[in-house]
Parts: C-alpha cells; structure tokens; sequence
C-alpha cells in the first residue's frame, strides 16, 4: 500500500512538473503568460466564432508604453464598441523584449494575428519570414493605400509590395521654452524664435541664450549619448544631401565621409567650443521639464508630456535649417499581420478592417500623443490642425528621411550610435571614428 | 551436497534475491524522487549544451533558419574585433574585481568574527546587499555615481574635493566607469564571500589560538601566521568561484553603462546577447559561449592542477 502511495506520489510530481515544462516552453522563448493566456482564449473562440455570427477575436500585440499606451488603449476600446464582428485583445508587451517575442512567437505557431513593427525594422521582420504582404487582403478589405502620407508610405513598401498599414511618423524636432527665450530677446510676436537659418545662425541664437540667461539655466538641454544625439546627426546629415549610409544593394557602407564629419563635428562644437549643451546631463528630459533648459530636441512623442506638465510654456517647431533645409530623423509606427499558423483570410481582413478604423477615426486620439497621424485625411481634417502644438511641426512629416531599406537597419544603428558616442565624449577624433564605424559596417552588411 | 546444505543454499539464494529485490524497491524509489531533478536537469542543462554545440556549427537564426557552416562561425569569432574586445573586458573586470572580493570579504569577515556585541549586525548589514536583484543594485549604484545629482559628486563637493561646479563623469571614461562597476559589483556580492571566509574562520579550533597565546603571539601575528595559513584552501575555492563569476559578468554593466563609452565596458557576455538576440545570429552567439565555455574550463582545470600539486607538496 505504501508503496502504491509513493509510486504515484512520485508519478504526480513528475507529470505535473512536466506539464509545468510544457507550458512554461510554450510561450515562445520565455514570454510572460499574458500572451499565452491571451493566445489559448483567441484560439478556444476561433474555432467556433466566425461564421455563426459570432465575434472574430483577434490578438494584437503592442509595444507602447506610457501616454502611447493610453491613447493606443482608447482607440481600441472605441473599435470594440464602434462594431459587433470583430473583438481585438490588447497584449502589451515589454519595448526592449517586444521583437524578440514577435519573432521567437511567429516561428513558434504562437504570434498574435496583429502586430506593430516601426518601419526601420520592417525589413528585417519581412526577412525572418515574420509578415507577408498585405495587397491582397487591403483589395477585399476596401484598404486605399493612397490615403496615407506617400512618405511614410514608401518607408514601409519594400521591393513594391505593402507590408504594413502606417499609422504615424514621429520625427525629430524641436522644442523651445517660450520664457528663456522672451527673457533672451529671441521669441517674436507670434511666440516663434528668432533665429537665423544656417550653421552660424544657430549657434549665434544658442550663445545669445547662453550669455542672456541665468547660470543654472541651460541653453540646449540634450544628451551626451546614445538616440537623440545620433538623431540630430542624421538629420544634419540629411540636410547636407548625404547619401544614406548603405549602398543601394545594402551590401556595403557607402558613407558620404566628408558630410557625415561636417554633422558630427558641428554637434561636438555645440559640446565642447561653444560649450552651450550641459554636459553629459543624466537626464535631459528633466533639465527641460522643470525649465532649466531653453530649448531641447527629441522625437514627437514628448509633445504629450509637456503638454500636462504644470507651469511649462513651449513651442515645438521643425529642427533648424542649419545645411540649407529642415530633413530630420524620424521612424514611423505601422500594423501589421504576422504570419499565423492557420492563415485565415477572414481574419486577416477583420484584422485591415481594425488597421483601417486605428489610422483614421483612431488617427485623431493617436495624434495626442505627438505623433503625426499617415492617413491623410487625418492630417487634413480640421480636428487635427486645431491641436495645438501639433500644426506648428506636421509639415515635418514629409521632411522625414526614412533610412535606406534594409534588414539590417538596427545593428547598423546600433554601430553608429556606439561610435558616435566617443565623439560626443570627446574620446576620439571624428575621422577616426568614421573609419571605425566604416569597417564595422563592412563586416555587418558582408553578413 | 546434504538435502540440509542444499536448503540452506536455497535459502541464501531466496534471502539474497529478496535483500536484492529490497534494494531495487529502494533504488527505484530513490530513482523516483530523483526523476523530477534529472528530467529537469537533461531538459534545462544537458540538451541546451548539446543544442549550443549544434547551434555553432549553424548559420542558425532566432527562427531556426539553418544553414550548415561547419566551423565557419569559430573561424569569423577568431577575426571578430568584438570577441577580442569583449574578452578582454572581461578579463579585465576579472582581474580588477577578484583581488578586491577576496581581501574585502576577508577584511569583512574578520570583522564580523570579532567577539563584540555588534558581531550579528555586522554579518547582516555586510551581506544584505546580496539579497538584492541585480537591476535594484545596479539602479542604486547609478544614482551614486551619477554626474550633477550623484551622491558621489555630492559627497566630494561637501567635502570641498570637488569644487561646486566641477563634476566627475564616472560613466564616461573607461577607467573611471571599471572602478565604478567594480565598487558597485563589491557592495552587491562581497557578503557571500565574506560568509564562506567566516564559516571557514569558526572552523579553526581556538586551542589553536590558545597554543599561539601561550607562545606569546601577537594578534597579528596570529592572523598571518595561524588565520590565513588555515584558510588556504577555502581561499582557493573562492578565488575560483569567483573567477567564473566574474567572467560572467553582463547585467549590472549593461544597466549601468550599456557597455559604454563605445564598446569600453561591453563585457563578452553583452556581446553574445546582442550577436544572439538582437542581430538574430544564434549560431554565433553559440560559438562565442563555446569560447568562453572552454576558456572557463581551462581556468578551472589549471587551478586545479595547481591546487593538487601544492596538496602533494
């Protein structure tokens, strides 16, 4: 009897370990429950919930947190209730592990029948076999392609094939504290900066800052490191005409080496000659934030954030013509249908159909968050331009320059960002640097 | 043969084939409760080594593309910039955090062994830190070292080291950011080490510190000559555990620093994740931890080999 007992004492334990195993592998690579939680409900509803009337349940995975998330939350919940066919599950996944679990998800049978991909990384996702063109299913779902901005657009249509329904673009731009300015003599009578285009114009209105306003206050709060500082080069890069810095075929850099030196050099003057940027500032946003900085630069997004904080008077605008016009860096956020176990055409077009209302009745909630709505008819509506803030910079839309399309557009980033670091650090010389990133970026496009 | 021999033979027979039987029941019930460990084990330990070994002779990406290229990726990790630089940081933290965990661990352990009333605090106060995860240590140690709101800065300021608008950048120069991953990685683990020195420390017997107070021993001399003579071989394990620790060294730097400046403090371990993760070469990722694997055993095997021969002279 005993024995009996802990012969299946021990057999439990084992089977529920295993099945402890099982479901713990099941959630592709290591992914929260949430997503197979959410998975085993959609896929339980499917079987019986398309064509007897009942709600198509669709999975769609996000990345956005914070105020994104909110305003991505809102357009949702209206979809869900605007219709009765189609019910979406929100799934919000971790930014920093969100493309890992995409991609590990889709390979294992087990990605959501929505997703989010920025147009930078479409590429790469369209390569590892993560998502499929869209062209037909747009066809059934009534999806004209002509309504979103042809810019943004083009960043997410590869070798002519749509991948992705865009839903913004985010660029880089500025942002100006109305106060330090008006104090320095540098806002006109519209609230709008005065300030000279070109490269000497800038850092005139940057010194003139620094001279009018108290100490503590700095005049371009920015970081020494990493995003935006490698932004604002690939915007003056930009702006100059350089080429991107891959060749067209993607298998070799194909830097404009001249260029690329006059950005970087010009932004390392900001840091270290006419010494307006604090340095190496831990957190530049905060510096703006709570006043001590007169202008600052980032993405869109921080327009939300301003927006409700207490006692901040800002402008934003487009980045300065320093090179003879304002190109800028931006990405640009799109859906997308990755590649499901069993394609179901019907719920890929329900899935369109959700893509189709997040552009354009979701476009107006979305642009509140900063970001420039793609469906034209958004950008157009009367809705969008009273947004305050939002008109002064939604030209910059078509200013954006999308890199080149390429599956390794983010460890290529990744390179330059690296190096690019020692320059704002003032470790290396600028041309050494650029030797470095173009032998790194050698052997990454060889790859 | 009597019939009396053979029945007793029998008998013998029965009584071995039953204490043979007892023993299988036993062994199969010690089987049973091991099975959950061992089916564990094989899943989560044997097959991912078995499976690296394959990944590395693959062109093996996140979604298992495969493309065979024998030993392809151990030839391009001999050529990788990266490897040798990753490796070499490695090395280096290896060299700057090992001394320093020994001696402050026996510093602290011979603190915390004193025969004072504030004996207990000292063991808890010096190990708590290791009870912390490894992203709260990291974030406290950031807020330390931090430029302009730093408490490090801060401290030197009040001090009057640091004049009011003068500020040291920790994270931004290599060496500086080494001595600041190093004294952040010390405060977070320095407590287990100073635990195996203190269990070690008890273990002495005190007639020998008696013999050595009879003697006339000073108490420093008794230190070196009886305390640190005595923990020898403890010494020996933790420097080796502590090696292989170190040399695994990745979270509380990418936290800290990400690896910066530039690839300054991107210890090997960083390098893997982001060949494996983020550039999507398994493959690769697999042979660089071959690498590491194998440079880990050698350690090992060589301290061993040293440790065996000091045994046997």
């Amino acid at each position: 009897m005993k024995k009996v007992f802990t012969t299946m004492m021990g057999a439990s334990m084992v089977l529920s370990l295993l099945a402890g195993c099982s479901s713990g592998g099941s959630t592709s690579g290591g992914a929260s429950t949430e997503p197979a939680k959410e998975q085993a409900a959609a896929t339980a509803d499917s079987g019986s919930g398309k064509s007897d009337g009942k709600k198509i349940e669709l999975t769609y995975w996000t990345l956005f947190a914070g105020g994104d998330g909110e305003y991505m939350d809102q357009i949702i919940s209206n979809f869900n209730k605007s219709q009765d066919e189609i019910l979406i599950k929100n799934v919000k996944l971790e930014w920093a592990e969100y493309y890992t679990k995409l991609v590990t998800g889709v390979s294992g049978g087990k990605g959501p029948d929505i997703g989010i991909s920025h147009t930078s990384k479409l590429p790469e996702l369209i390569k590892a076999g993560v998502v499929t063109p869209l062209d037909d299913t747009a066809k059934a779902a009534g999806l004209k392609w002509e309504d979103y901005n042809s810019n943004i657009l083009s960043s997410a249509t590869v070798d002519g094939k749509h991948y992705a329904v865009p839903i913004d673009t985010h660029p880089f731009i500025m942002y100006y504290n109305k106060k330090h300015l008006q104090t320095a003599g540098l806002l006109d009578g519209n609230g709008k900066p005065i300030l000279e285009p070109g490269a000497d114009g800038f850092v005139k209105f940057l010194t003139t800052l620094k001279e009018k306003l108290p100490k503590d206050v700095t005049p371009f709060a920015f970081s020494n490191n990493a995003d935006d500082p490698y932004r604002l080069w690939w915007a003056l890069y930009s702006q100059q005409g350089g080429n991107d810095v891959i060749s067209d075929d993607g298998k070799s850099p194909a830097i404009d080496m001249d260029k690329a030196m006059k950005a970087a050099n010009y932004i390392k003057d900001l840091y270290y000659t006419s010494k307006v940027i604090k340095p190496q500032d831990p957190d530049f946003y905060k510096t703006f934030q709570s006043g001590k900085g007169a202008i600052m630069m980032t993405g869109v997004w921080a327009t939300g954030t301003w927006e409700t904080t207490k006692d901040l008077d800002f402008g934003a605008m487009a980045i300065p013509n320093i090179f003879g016009n304002t190109k800028t860096w931006g990405d640009s956020h799109t859906i997308i249908l990755p590649v499901t176990a069993k394609e179901d055409p019907k719920k890929r077009e329900a899935a369109l159909k959700f893509a189709m209302y997040a552009t354009e009745q979701g476009g107006q909630i979305w642009a509140k968050a900063g970001h420039i709505p793609a469906d034209s008819k958004v950008f157009e509506s009367d809705g969008y331009k009273a947004l305050k803030y939002r008109s002064d910079y939604k030209a910059v839309a078509s200013d954006v320059v999308f890199p080149k399309v390429s599956d390794k557009t983010w460890p290529k980033n990744d390179i330059l960002k690296k190096y690019l670091d020692e320059i704002w650090l003032n470790k290396t010389a600028t041309d050494v640097v650029f030797k470095k990133i173009d032998s790194e970026l050698k052997t990454l496009l060889a790859k | 043969m009597t019939t009396n021999e053979i029945e007793l033979e029998k008998r013998v027979v029965r009584v071995s084939s039953r204490t043979k039987l007892k023993q299988w029941g036993l062994d199969i019930k010690a089987f049973l409760f091991l099975l959950p460990f061992l089916i564990l084990y094989i899943l989560f330990t044997i097959f991912p080594m078995i499976k690296g070994l394959q990944m590395s002779l693959y062109d093996w990406t996140l979604i298992k593309k495969m493309d065979f290229v024998g030993l392809g990726n151990y030839v391009t990790m001999l050529h990788d910039a990266g490897f040798w630089r990753g490796l070499w940081n490695s090395t280096l933290f290896v060299i700057l955090s090992t001394p320093t965990m020994l001696v402050f661990a026996l510093l602290l352990a011979v603190i915390a062994n004193q025969k004072t009333r504030l004996r207990k605090l000292f063991r808890s106060v010096f190990f708590l830190p290791s009870v912390l995860s490894v992203s709260v240590v990291s974030y406290v140690g950031l807020f330390i070292v931090q430029p302009y709101t730093g408490f490090l800065n801060n401290l030197l300021k009040l001090l009057g080291i640091l004049s009011a608008d003068q500020e040291i950048f920790w994270l931004t120069e290599a060496p500086l950011a080494w001595i600041a991953i190093t004294g952040i990685t010390l405060w977070w683990t320095v407590g287990l080490n100073m635990i195996l020195y203190l269990s070690a420390m008890q273990e002495i017997p005190d007639d020998i510190y008696e013999a050595g107070r009879l003697d006339g021993a000073t108490d420093y001399q008794m230190f070196f000559r009886i305390t640190l003579p005595l923990l020898g071989p403890i010494t020996k394990t933790i420097l080796m555990l502590q090696i292989i620790a170190s040399y695994k060294v990745f979270l509380q730097i990418y936290i800290i620093t990400r690896g910066g400046p530039g690839t300054d403090t991107r210890p090997i371990i960083q390098y893997i994740y982001e060949e494996g993760i983020k550039n999507n070469h398994m493959g690769y990722a697999a042979t660089m931890s071959y690498a590491l694997f194998a440079i880990l055993l050698v350690v090992s095997l060589i301290q061993m080999k040293l440790n065996s021969n000091k045994g046997a002279a």
